[in-house]
């Protein structure tokens, strides 16, 4: 043994009682009391005493050489007083690479290794202090947050019931709205019916609708200076565009209108400008409603302008109905989400974190998508939200985004957020380990569980 | 590295998309076939018959060392001088260049490790037909005849080998342009040959019109066209070698070990190339070329070193290939049969002729007779000869310490992490890239702290950039290559546009050697080392997807030295490793194109394979046959570049791999990641279990590469007729080797298998499985169940091997442990083997003889550790933990003798089912002499 004194004490006095036993915990003493012979520990073999320990493997369990190389797949104890004792691979045992803190294992290798345990054993505890004040740090935020998360679930769900309510008055104002706008439908349905068979026996339909006037009325009307003939100024005094009524008729108008000729007598108005008037397709007599509205339509008119009405205010609730319907259908997938057992992740909703790697801009928008943004402004898909990813045990400690943009050659790209606890929330790191899938590293209070405090105390020694 | 893949710019894209298209094969418009090399289609369109050239013997001159002679062709009346020498090592060396060249052809130069040794010739008789010679003390003779020209090689009464005797031998002279595009220098050149000429005899004849054909002054293959300022200067030569059926070697080809006829297809194709995705079985050339034949039948082994570096093909045709075994047997039955005969011919595009023909008799014989002109292997840093972790790409410092921790967290060992192109600043290389390897030493230290190692890239291609300080330094002291119109030639690679030096060049080697020096080459440290990859050289939008063959190296085209490039930057850079230490450390350089010599610098792999069964399977004939010529430190990707293999094909081929010379897994940047760890616990046991016996074994590898490199031996060797010269029943196969001549591995490389069929040669000898230490009879096809767990692995009856059981981190960390050693019994209780220990990785070895060399015998029932180097001094703190003697019987009383006289009893564990004897802890110093008794 080449070993500095000061580890030699401190091998003495951690197996007080089997000096010579290098390499086992306290709770393997038992085995090893020092007798004629040695049982291996799984019982396969009897063995004088002083081959434990001797660099030669007797036990196929390697229960013989706890503190040699000499077995494969034994594990060699570090006892690492001040800091945490473990178990190394019992090849690392001598092979001039210091692994225990107490350098227990390199008791033979002509290796200076220095008792670190010490300062690695104040180093953790203050790691340890300080990650577990985080940790209380944490566990109060994340308190806090799954208590903000439970006014937010409820005023989430208040809002969703609020939501069906609205939706349930759309509902029933739709129905009335469909049946009244139905019915104006029909309404002008049957009008317009009226009107397209009016049209179809069109000299009957005027006929009927023109009545109260005769030609021989007409005609008298428009003669205004009774001479018992219509002439083209008389024409141009009386009559007028139908669709523009200011407009003031053209003598060629006028002389055409008249059949040709400057003037006409009755039986002559007959034959020309009375058709004219009659079918109420170029003029009009001025100051009255063109010939064919004339003649009963403003019920038609009426009967549609109501249907557009009932219908523009039908509209108006459809689309009401819709909105409602895809904020409700919107909150339900919200609140449909996994946020954990106690919905302490439903505050990252609707929020992203960013992150600056070298050239590139990552952004992480919890249950939404995860994208990267080259120094040239081109934005690519990581994925989007698929699942929790974790292992059975910790569900919620990793994200999965899946199906982002492919790759060339390649599967399309994905990400997985590992959840850290700290107290901030923040997207800590982004890398891409291999083509195209990449882990992230998301610190977040709510990741914050009390068993790291366990396991933190544990560690503590 | 893949020849080409992404991250470019966008003009290599569009030609990518182009290349590329998707598919998985490669694509074989991009690569020439015989037709599309004009001068292989000119020499293959010559068909065996009367040869044109006449020896004139009364030219014939004799010394003490050399044989010279005129040749003439009677056709176009060009004279060709012979040369001929007798080699030491029972070697002749057949040169033929012209007499008078318009200007000198290129002789391949750094090859030959010396100029051989001769030995005397002597006349034995003569007369107008021809002449006989002596060649040395054996009874052979070369037989010259004068016409036509031809040369026979004979001992006793039986032909070895013919040249020329199928008139294949074709030399096309130098001469000047005659068509319309001569170029205007050509009257000054005029005047030189006339003025040469007129010391010639039918001058006249020379100046008579070749015919021109097409190709023969320009060629154009897809938009390149290669400017032919020399015209066409092809050569060509057939050897014919009777009671041969089986040749092996001309590396590298994805195809089998046994080489194929090529009548009615295309010849093998050599000539370095960077081949996308390179398919199996089939001739197509690939990253390296060896231009080494070996024939083999069981009265002889005979080898062929076609010494030329300009693209080169070869033809072979046998009179048996196509015979069934029936009429073969119905040819001996009726002793009619011509005696089977396999004609060779190489046709190679300039230079001259220069053929060393290595007689053998046996394989040995032919090892050494090649080790003695090229070298042998470079005997690695031992932990070369451990696991290497490679992928393209580590991406950071922090990605690669988390896999060094996830190798200790799964206690799997290793020792070299590898870094790809993406590590350096913009593919500059011998920088690093200051985001993500900003502290490229204290990573290294972090990795030296574990005792391993790492390997980056630095690929021959330069960054045009004139603030890149090696592209600066070459520029301006004019290393670069030149194109044909005299500037620095320029090409596409990773980096974009790029400059490629002239490693032909012994000023820019040493420049560049230079640049390894630690002070040079920032951030490295003692445990980085070197990969050079993409020196076939690759450009990416060159012909071929290489350079130009009219680009100008000083005096010579590309043309003439294309195959030898790799070798120079291998060179180089091996070079620069050593000197970096000052001399004192050996230099680990693996290197993806190679030519012949390539050994002496390091490592080879195959390139970019695929993740596929039959890659798997291609890597056992493809690293044997590099094997055969002289380059033992072969690997394949484990796992295999391209796609992603499935958990049972990774497995499979890391159990593969663990027994083959360079073990290296490495992956394409686009396939997922594939750390051992990473296919759930089952199969990372079954790969630790891989890369642990491996570890194991690394004193009997260590012990091997040793011998490869002293005697140039194969580590990895053809089971049947290198160890089993006799046994024809296995000459062809090749889905099983040998390590050494003691271990015999047959990989499991079928989907889904069960069990394999393997072969154990060796009439009477026995084999006794690794795994069991069951006992089965040599001489015999045996069926061997398997599971995932491992791949049948046997050691020889009659052997002692050497291993440390210990595994641990990485090689450096078992660099003090005990040995253990296992005997296997020949069935006459007989058994031997070797222990070689030195420190590791220094040329202590060589230069103060520092270390131990030991034969361990077991004979009437003694077992002795005896010095083999008696010079040699070297101590060790390695003891022999345990002895493990398999076919054994219970002994009563086990005695140990030390020189002193000292005895003691050892303990000792007899399995009787097995057979196996267990020695419990001799406790001796490895480096002594001692003997076990047993009684």
């Amino acid at each position: 043994m080449h070993c500095p004194i000061l580890i030699a004490v401190v091998i003495w006095s951690s197996c007080v009682d089997s000096q010579k036993i290098r390499g086992i915990s306290l709770s393997y003493k038992r085995f090893y009391r020092e007798r004629k012979s040695f049982l291996c520990i799984d019982g396969s073999k009897l063995i004088p005493f002083d081959q434990v320990n001797d660099d030669y493997c007797d036990c196929a369990d390697g229960s013989d050489e706890p503190g040699t190389a000499a077995c494969p797949d034994g594990r060699f104890y570090c006892t690492n007083l001040g800091y945490r004792p473990h178990y190394i691979p019992s090849s690392r045992v001598n092979d001039a690479i210091c692994d225990c803190c107490d350098a227990s294992d390199e008791y033979n290798s002509h290796t200076a290794c220095q008792n670190t345990c010490r300062n690695l054993g104040q180093r953790e505890r203050a790691e340890v202090k300080s990650q577990m004040r985080a940790l209380d740090q944490g566990l109060r935020l994340k308190q806090q947050l799954i208590e903000e998360g439970v006014l937010t679930w409820r005023d989430k769900q208040a809002q969703l019931r609020d939501l069906q309510r609205v939706l349930d008055d759309l509902q029933t104002q739709l129905d009335d709205l469909r049946k009244e706008d139905a019915r104006r439908k029909k309404e002008v349905d049957a009008l317009r019916e009226l009107e397209i068979g009016a049209l179809e026996t069109e000299e009957n339909s005027h006929r009927s609708h023109i009545m109260n006037e005769s030609p021989v009325s007409i005609f008298y009307e428009l003669d205004s200076n009774r001479d018992g003939r219509l002439s083209a100024k008389e024409v141009r005094a009386k009559l007028t565009d139908i669709q523009d009524g200011e407009r003031v008729l053209s003598e060629d108008e006028a002389v055409a209108l008249l059949g040709g000729g400057h003037h006409v007598d009755l039986s002559r108005f007959e034959e020309t400008l009375w058709n004219s008037i009659r079918i109420g397709h170029n003029v009009t007599i001025r100051g009255r409603v063109p010939g064919r509205l004339v003649k009963g339509e403003p019920v038609l008119k009426a009967a549609v302008s109501a249907a557009e009405k009932a219908a523009a205010e039908l509209k108006k609730v459809e689309d009401a109905y819709e909105t409602v319907y895809m904020e409700i259908r919107d909150l339900r997938e919200k609140l449909a989400t996994d946020y954990g057992p106690e919905r302490e992740f439903l505050f990252l909703y609707n929020q992203c974190f960013q992150l600056k790697v070298h050239e590139y801009f990552y952004e992480l928008c919890p249950f939404n998508q995860v994208t990267q943004t080259s120094a040239s402004g081109a934005e690519v898909s990581l994925g989007k939200w698929g699942s929790w990813a974790g292992s059975p045990q910790h569900r919620y400690s990793q994200m999965k985004y899946e199906n982002g943009e492919p790759c060339w050659q390649g599967p399309t790209r994905n990400t997985v957020v590992t959840l850290t606890c700290g107290t901030e929330t923040a997207l800590r790191s982004v890398k891409e380990p291999g083509k195209c899938q990449y882990v992230a590293e998301f610190q977040t209070p709510v990741a914050c569980r009390p068993a790291l405090r366990q396991q933190g105390v544990h560690s503590e020694l | 590295m893949a020849a080409f893949i992404v991250r470019m710019g966008p003009v290599l894209m569009l030609w990518l998309a182009v290349c590329v298209s998707g598919s998985w094969a490669v694509d074989r418009g991009n690569f020439k076939t015989c037709d599309q090399s004009t001068f292989c289609k000119r020499q293959r369109a010559l068909k065996p018959g009367q040869s044109p050239y006449r020896a004139l013997l009364e030219t014939l001159e004799l010394t003490n060392t050399k044989l010279t002679l005129q040749l003439i062709n009677d056709n176009n009346k060009v004279r060709l001088l012979l040369e001929l020498y007798r080699l030491q090592g029972n070697m002749t060396r057949v040169k033929i260049n012209e007499l008078k060249p318009l200007k000198p052809r290129f002789e391949v130069p750094d090859v030959l490790i010396n100029d051989p040794p001769t030995e005397p010739l002597s006349l034995l008789s003569q007369d107008e037909n021809g002449m006989v010679l002596s060649l040395g003390a054996d009874s052979q003779r070369l037989i010259v005849s004068a016409k036509p020209f031809r040369l026979d090689i004979m001992e006793g009464r039986e032909v070895l080998l013919s040249l020329n005797s199928r008139g294949l031998l074709a030399f096309e002279h130098l001469r000047i342009r005659k068509d319309t595009l001569a170029d205007p220098e050509g009257a000054e050149k005029k005047e030189e040959t006339d003025a040469a000429s007129e010391q010639t005899e039918g001058e006249e004849a020379t100046k008579e019109d070749e015919k021109v054909e097409d190709g023969m002054w320009e060629e154009t293959f897809k938009s390149h066209t290669d400017s032919k300022p020399n015209g066409p200067t092809s050569i060509s030569l057939d050897f014919s070698l009777p009671g041969v059926e089986h040749v092996y070697g001309i590396p590298e080809h994805a195809d089998t070990l046994k080489l194929k006829t090529t009548d009615g297809g295309e010849p093998y194709r050599l000539y370095n190339l960077d081949v996308f995705q390179y398919e199996l079985f089939n001739p197509m050339a690939l990253y390296g070329a060896i231009p080494v034949m070996l024939s083999h039948s069981p009265q002889r082994t005979m080898g062929l070193f076609w010494l030329n570096a300009a693209e080169t093909w070869v033809d072979i045709s046998s009179n048996t290939a196509g015979k069934t075994v029936f009429g073969q047997m119905l040819d001996y039955v009726q002793g009619s049969s011509e005696t089977p005969q396999t004609d060779v011919r190489w046709i190679s595009e300039s230079g001259i002729i220069d053929v060393f023909i290595m007689l053998g008799p046996t394989p040995t014989d032919v090892f050494a007779q090649y080790a003695s002109l090229t070298g042998t292997q470079a005997f690695p840093p031992l932990a070369a000869l451990a696991y290497h972790q490679c992928r393209w790409n580590y991406n950071d410092q922090e990605d690669v310490a988390a896999v060094d921790q996830g190798f200790d967290q799964h206690d799997i060992p290793y020792d070299f992490i590898w870094l790809d192109i993406e590590h350096a600043d913009g593919k500059r290389y011998f920088t690093w890239d200051p985001h993500k390897f900003p502290q490229p030493k204290e990573m290294l230290q972090g990795l030296e702290d574990k005792r391993r190692k790492m390997v980056a890239i630095v690929d021959p291609h330069i960054k045009v950039d004139n603030s890149y300080k090696i592209h600066s330094e070459i520029r301006s002291r004019g290393f670069y290559i030149k194109n044909k119109d005299g500037g620095d030639y320029e090409g596409w690679c990773w980096p974009g546009n790029s400059g490629y030096p002239d490693f032909t060049n012994p000023e820019m080697r040493a420049w560049w050697a230079s640049m390894f020096a630690y002070d040079q080459y920032e951030g490295s440290r003692e445990n980085l080392y070197t990969w050079n990859d993409m020196n076939e050289p690759s450009v990416f939008n060159g012909p071929e997807v290489t350079m130009h063959k009219d680009a100008v190296h000083g005096n010579w085209e590309h043309r003439d030295l294309h195959n030898i490039y790799g070798l120079y930057v291998q060179m180089a850079t091996a070079e620069g490793l050593i000197q970096r230490s000052g001399g004192v450390e050996r230099p680990f350089v693996l290197t993806r194109a190679f030519f012949a010599g390539s050994q002496r610098y390091g490592a080879v792999w195959t390139g970019d394979n695929a993740a596929e069964w039959d890659h798997l399977k291609i890597t056992i004939p493809m690293c044997l046959s590099l094997g055969l010529v002289g380059v033992s430190f072969c690997g394949a990707d484990v796992g295999g570049f391209f796609k992603s293999p499935s958990p049972e094909l990774l497995v499979r081929w890391y159990q593969t791999g663990a027994y083959q010379p360079f073990f290296r897994a490495h992956a394409h940047l686009d396939t997922p990641r594939r750390e051992p760890w990473l296919f759930g616990p089952e199969n990372t046991a079954l790969i630790r279990e891989a890369v642990r016996q491996r570890y194991a074994l690394l004193p009997y590898w260590y012990q091997l590469f040793y011998h490869a490199h002293r005697t140039g031996q194969p580590v990895m060797r053809y089971s049947l007729w290198v160890e089993y010269p006799q046994d024809t029943a296995t000459f062809s196969m090749d889905d099983q080797f040998l390590l050494g001549r003691d271990l015999l591995v047959h990989p499991v490389t079928e989907e889904g298998a069960r069990g394999v069929t393997a072969y154990l040669p060796g009439n009477g000898e026995v084999w006794f499985d690794v795994h069991t230490f069951q006992k089965h009879n040599g001489g015999q096809n045996l069926y061997i169940p398997v599971t995932m767990s491992s791949i049948p692995v046997f050691q020889r009856g009659g052997s002692i091997i050497p291993r440390k059981v210990r595994v641990r981190r990485s090689s450096s960390c078992m660099e003090h442990d005990p040995y253990t050693l296992y005997v296997a019994l020949s069935p006459k209780r007989f058994a031997q083997g070797e222990l070689y220990i030195d420190d590791g990785h220094t040329f202590s070895y060589e230069k103060q003889k520092e270390f131990i060399y030991r034969r361990l015998a077991f004979a009437n029932n003694t077992l002795s550790s005896r010095n083999l180097a008696p010079g040699s001094q070297f101590t060790t703190l390695s003891w022999i933990e345990k002895i493990v003697i398999l076919g054994a019987s219970k002994p009563s009383k086990v005695t140990l003798k030390m020189p002193d006289g000292k005895e003691s009893q050892l303990e000792f564990d007899f399995d009787a089912s097995m057979s196996v004897l267990t020695l419990r802890k001799p406790g001796v110093n490895a480096g002594v002499d001692w003997t076990v008794v047993l009684q």
